[in-house]
This record gives C-alpha cells, structure tokens and sequence, in this order.
C-alpha cells in the first residue's frame, strides 16, 4: 500500500503527540486497570481490568446492556470512569479530553458530516491536523481507492448506499493513521450480505495497516470470525476472555457456553472425582465427564456441556448418550439439527452433516444421541438470580 | 397596513356568525361551512382594505402609477427607505450576535432547565410592545437608571444619549426579535445529531474548529429562518421607532401614518404601503425556501 508508506512519517508531526509519562506497559496499546463506571445508584462498569496489545484485533462481545459501548467510550474520553485508571499507548489518558486521545472511532450510524462531500469529509481530520493541502489531496485520493469508492467523491453522504458511507466512515478513520480505532456496532445497520464483506473488508485493513482495533457487536458470529481475542460481557464485568477458538470450545461459564455458538446444558450433582475423570449424576443418567482445571468435590452441583455439533445418533451402547424421541428435525443448508425430547422432559440438540441421500432419522424416531467422553465439558453452576 | 381601514371594516365583518349551527354535517359542505366565517372575516379585514390600498396607490381619476414615479424621485421616501433598511438590517445583526450564544446555550441544557429557560426568552414575546417601550425609556432614557448608575459612579460626567435616536430605536426592536432569532436557531440546533459532534473531537477537532466547521454550518437554515423573520418584522415596525426612535429614525410605516395624516396624500401613503407590503412579500417567500429550521409560529 503506497498509502501506508507514506502515512507512516507525517503521523509524527501530528499536533496530538504522545508524550509518555507511565512507565511503558510493554507492547499495551490501551490498559484498564480496575475501571468502574456508575450512573447513581447503577454500575454500568464494575471493576474492569483489560489489556489490549498493539495490532490486536479485539472484540467486546456481550448481550445488551452488558456495558460495551459504555466501556468504548470510556476509552474514546466521552465519558469518565468513576474510578479506575485508563491508559493508552504507554500515557495515562484518564482525565484526557477527547480530541487529545488521537485515535479513531466508527459509530454505528456513521456519523458522517451531512454539509461536507465523502472528499471534505475524510479530509477533515487531516485538516485538523494542519497538513499541506497538497498532502491532504493526495492521502484522501488514496484512501478513497483503498475504499474503491474513487468515483463519489464529490458527494453528499445522503447520496450514499448504507454500505458506502460505511466505509467513507472507515476511512475518515484510517486517513490520518490513528494507533487504535474502535468500532461501536459498525455494521449493525447492513444487511446481511453486506455486512459479511464488510467484515472481511475490515479485517483485511486491519491486517494491512496494523491498527489495533477494539470492536463492539453482539453478533456471536461476527465476533467469531474477526477477532483475535472475544472479552465476552455481562452485566458490566468481563465474563471470559480469550481468542475465539478458546471461547467456543473451552467455555468456562454456563453464560459463555450459551452465548457463543448453541449448546447442550444438563445440570447435575458432581458424584466422584477420580483419575481425572469426574462422574455427574444427572436426571438423565450417570456420565463420566473430564476433569476441569479448578477443583472439584463429590456433592457439588455442576453443569454438563456438549455441544450439538459433537452429538451423534448411534444405535451402539456407550457410557455416555441420552436417549430420546424426535420432536423436529431442521436443515440448516449444510447441516442438519434434530431436537430430541428425553424422558424428563429436556430438549436435546443434535447437529448432523447433511449429506445427499443421507438416510436419516425421521420425526418421531426414538434415537440415542452419543458423545465421547473427552467431548465433554463440565461447568459450575449458574450463578443464582 | 393603514390601520384606519382596519378598524372601519371591523364592524361590518360582523354578521358573518350567520353559519355557527352548522358543524354537524360530515361531507365536503362541512369544510366549506366550517372554513366559511374566517374567510369572510379575511375577505372582509383583510383582502378588501389590501385591494382598496393598491386601488389607491394606482387611482387618482384615471389609473396610473403617477404615486410610484413620485415615490421614486422623493428624497423623503428614498430617506426614509433607506433608514428602514438601516435599522432593519442593524437590528437584526445585533439580534444574531446576541440570540446566537442564547441559543447555544439553551441548546447545551438538559430538557427541564431549557423549559425554564425558554420561558425567561419568551417572557418579552408575551409583553405588549407599548408596555415594553416604556420600560426601556425608564431604564435607558436620559434620567433612566442606566444614565443614573453611570452618572452616579462618574460624578455627573457621563449621561450616554440611548433613547429617542437610532440606539433606542435598535434597542427596542432587538428586545422584540431576539425570541424570533433565539427559537429559530434553536430548532436547528436540537435538531443537529451530536455524534457529529463528538465524532468530530475522537478526530482531534478542538471546540473552536468544532463550532466553526460543524455546528455553524449545520445551524444555518436555523440562522437564515431567524434572520429572515427578524428583517421581515423590523421593516414594517411602527411603535418602536415613534416611541424611541427621534426625527431622523422615521422608517416606512411611519411615513404611511404622515402621508395619511399630516399631508392627506392617500395615494402616496397607499403606494409606499404596497411598497413596504411587497419587499415583506418577498422575504416571507424567501422564508418558505429555507427549510428545517423549526419556525416559530405566526408572527406579530
Ligand atoms: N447515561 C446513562 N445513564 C444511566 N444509565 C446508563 C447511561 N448510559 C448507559 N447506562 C446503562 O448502562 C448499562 C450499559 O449500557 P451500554 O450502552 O454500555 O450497553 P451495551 O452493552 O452497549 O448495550 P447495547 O448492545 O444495547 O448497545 C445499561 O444498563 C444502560 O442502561
Ligand atoms: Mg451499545
């Protein structure tokens, strides 16, 4: 990209300096430390301790009301923390106002200037920044054909598709090089289709540009795909952390396990710890489950998670399998999903590759689904409400 | 407009009560009833008295628009033309420097305070223009308090001249148009989307950049509206400038009033009336241009 290149020098001229006065946290390019934020009586935030590396794609992910945009614009100076200390790029930024963070935002409804061009538009901050009119043509014409959106230059944003002024905002973003943009909900407004390369179009900028980036969304399946690491939220505190992989196979609460992807949850009462397998006394049965890192007792109450995509229908015997009837059977394109009534009265999810002339079960079979042990994840229980 | 016509055909709009028992019916000759006593009255207060002006301003024995060509070559017309147009303009700029910063402010509160607030602003709005006039002799005239404060701090030395010439005529006016130009701007402010705003600080912009590059430009229907009705109303005042204004300060409808009742010239008074009456024409239809900039509604 010769517009990266070439960005690279005048980003030190700009009037918004660093000047580190915390001692550097290694490669952080933003660190929270203990942060809370109350609104009266209510605490939005509670104690959040997160640290976001330089280049880290990293994504808040959580259901409304969790407290993502209101820790976004904790970062961004919009608002302040009650308490807690935020730093970024090695400065402490805690009471800095806004325009002297020097990073970048994308609001969810683009917050594009209506009076200005795409052109004035992404100009505009390096306006702010005083450079060279010839400079500012010159980046803007190149950002423009990064965007591939050379040919609307000269319009209004209201003259723009939802998708295109999606990306004028992107760009007004990445134009003046900032270390980290954040993203609140940038896509929320497109369709799905649109939306999906938009996603790939973003992260293929993070890639080449190397900003760090901390984006907002609640959809699961985008945080999947963009991230190199999900802080997952609920109700103002970080519920789990970590790359998307992790998150997904390796959930360590009843909430994440639900959140991300869909899942098989039987509750029941831990009965032996042995040899690193743990037996869970359940109402559907006995089932020999691993062992989790933290440490278990017999008699405590735990939660069994396997995820549908690890379930089989099997006629042959094993130690673990629920038997159940087929309630209904759904295709999803490439797979197919069975939900099995059990005896007790739980609803069971089966997930099948689909294949042609696949033979099937049929609605009203009664099945046993199966899973290898080692498929198995054991839980604590839900915390009570 | 002359006003001894209005009060003349007042009386004789009268009978038009003749339709009040007739609001029951529900097909189209319910609208016409229900519409018919206010055009009648209109008819009769409005656009007959206007007619009779523009017959006026064009009649003397035979048409012609002799009136018109006098006006033209009149030193005192032009004079006073002028004048108006001085005073117009001069107030309305003060309204803008003024209303603008209130605006911004109100703008600024949250919704309960801005209520309260808007309250104080319209409070001049609510006052009979005479009661205000002399209000503001009592404060600004010559042994007003402001002249009494300031002689009293400079041991007699300064008594400052700010009523009866072009100050108190200027001063008068803006206590008048500054609720126009105020509410005005602030329908186009409330109605700016303040992530347009903070979008514009994540990208460094400080309030100065910000105000200039942002809000002013997105105010500007707000501004244009407010000065629009500000000019319009200034340019037909009639009280103001005989209450506060001194010999020099005569504007357009005063001079109607002295062509009606000093010189009896009727068809000077009728043609400078569609004169006054036409450029106002023009900046109300200038006004319905201006979109978006949350009008407030019938003017005085
Ligand atoms: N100005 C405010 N005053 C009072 N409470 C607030 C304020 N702003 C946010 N909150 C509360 O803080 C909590 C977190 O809000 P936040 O906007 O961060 O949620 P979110 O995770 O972004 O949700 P969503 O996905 O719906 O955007 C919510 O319960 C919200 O009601
Ligand atoms: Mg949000």
């Amino acid at each position: 990209m010769t517009f990266l290149s070439a960005s690279a020098a005048p980003a030190s001229a700009n009037p918004v300096s660093v000047v580190p006065t915390v001692a550097p946290a290694a490669s952080a390019m933003v660190e929270l430390r203990a942060v809370t934020k109350r609104y009266g009586q209510f605490e939005a935030l509670h104690r959040i301790d997160l640290s976001i590396a330089k280049g880290e794609f990293v994504t808040l992910l959580g259901p409304s009301g969790s407290g993502k945009t209101t820790l976004l614009n904790l970062i961004a100076g919009m608002i302040m923390p009650s308490s807690g200390q935020i730093v970024i790029d090695g400065r402490d930024a805690t009471g800095l106002p806004t325009n002297q963070r020097g990073l970048g935002m994308v609001f969810q409804n683009y917050a594009l200037m209506p009076h200005m061009t795409v052109f004035e538009n992404i100009a505009f901050p390096l306006q702010v920044r005083g450079l060279a009119r010839s400079e500012i043509k010159r980046k803007v014409t190149d950002v423009l054909d990064l965007i591939q959106l050379g040919h609307v230059a000269g319009r209004r944003p209201r003259e723009l598709s939802g998708g295109q002024q999606q990306r004028v905002s992107l760009a007004r973003c990445i134009v003046y090089n900032p270390a980290l943009i954040l993203m609140d909900e940038p896509l929320g407004a497109l369709d799905k289709k649109l939306r999906e390369q938009m996603q790939l179009e973003i992260k293929r900028l993070h890639a080449e540009l190397g900003i760090t980036m901390l984006y907002v969304t609640h959809d699961q399946d985008e945080a999947l795909t963009m991230s190199d690491r999900i802080v997952l939220m609920n109700g103002g505190r970080i519920e789990q952390e970590g790359p998307p992989d992790t998150l997904y196979f390796k959930p360590e609460t009843v909430f994440s396990a639900e959140f991300i992807g869909s899942s098989n949850l039987i509750p029941g009462e831990v009965e032996a710890v042995e040899n690193g397998t743990v037996t869970l006394r359940t109402a559907l049965g006995r089932f020999p489950v691993p062992a989790p890192d933290r440490p278990v007792r017999a008699g405590e109450p735990a939660v069994l998670l396997v995820r549908p995509e690890n379930m089989v229908l099997t006629d042959r015997p094993g130690p673990t399998g629920v038997t159940g009837r087929i309630e209904d059977s759904i295709l999803l394109g490439g797979v197919v999903r069975h939900f099995l009534r059990c005896a007790d009265g739980t609803t069971v999810i089966v997930q099948e590759l689909n294949q042609p002339g696949r033979a099937g079960a049929r609605r009203d079979d009664t099945v046993r689904a199966a899973w290898s042990v080692e498929h198995g994840r054991l839980l604590p229980p839900p915390p009570a409400r | 407009m002359t006003s001894s016509s209005l009060s003349l055909d007042h009386s004789s709009a009268h009978p038009s009560a003749q339709s009040s028992g007739a609001t029951s019916g529900l097909g189209p000759w319910s609208a016409i009833l229900l519409l018919a006593p206010l055009t009648l009255l209109m008819l009769g207060i409005l656009l007959y008295p206007l007619g009779l002006t523009v017959w006026t301003s064009l009649y003397d024995g035979q048409l012609s628009v002799r009136a018109y060509g006098e006006l033209a070559t009149s030193t005192l017309f032009l004079k006073v033309l002028r004048n108006t147009i001085e005073i117009a303009v001069t107030g309305t700029l003060v309204s803008l420097v003024f209303g603008y910063p209130v605006a911004l402010h109100l703008a600024a509160q949250p919704p309960r305070r801005r209520t309260a607030c808007l309250i104080m602003v319209m409070l001049p709005f609510w006052t009979s223009i005479l009661v205000k006039s002399f209000a503001l002799v009592a404060v600004f005239g010559n042994q007003g308090l402001l002249n009494q404060l300031l002689g009293y701090l400079s041991g007699g030395q300064v008594n400052l001249p700010m009523m009866f010439n072009r100050v108190g005529v200027v001063l008068g006016m803006i206590n008048f148009l500054l609720p126009f130009m105020i509410l005005s701007i602030l329908g186009s402010l409330l109605a700016l989307d303040r992530r347009l705003v903070l979008a514009a600080e994540t990208m460094g912009a400080g309030a100065l950049r910000i105000f200039w590059k942002v809000i002013l430009p997105l105010s500007m229907p707000g501004v244009v509206a407010g000065v629009l009705i500000n000019v319009t109303l200034s340019i037909g005042m009639y009280i103001t400038p005989a209450l506060l204004g001194g010999r020099q300060d005569m504007m357009v409808a005063n001079l109607v009033d002295f062509y009606t009742r000093q010189t009896l010239d009727w068809p000077a008074a009728s043609a400078t009336a569609v004169v006054l009456l036409a450029i106002s024409g023009l900046l109300v239809a200038m006004l319905g241009r201006v979109r978006g900039g949350g009008l407030p509604g019938g003017a005085a």
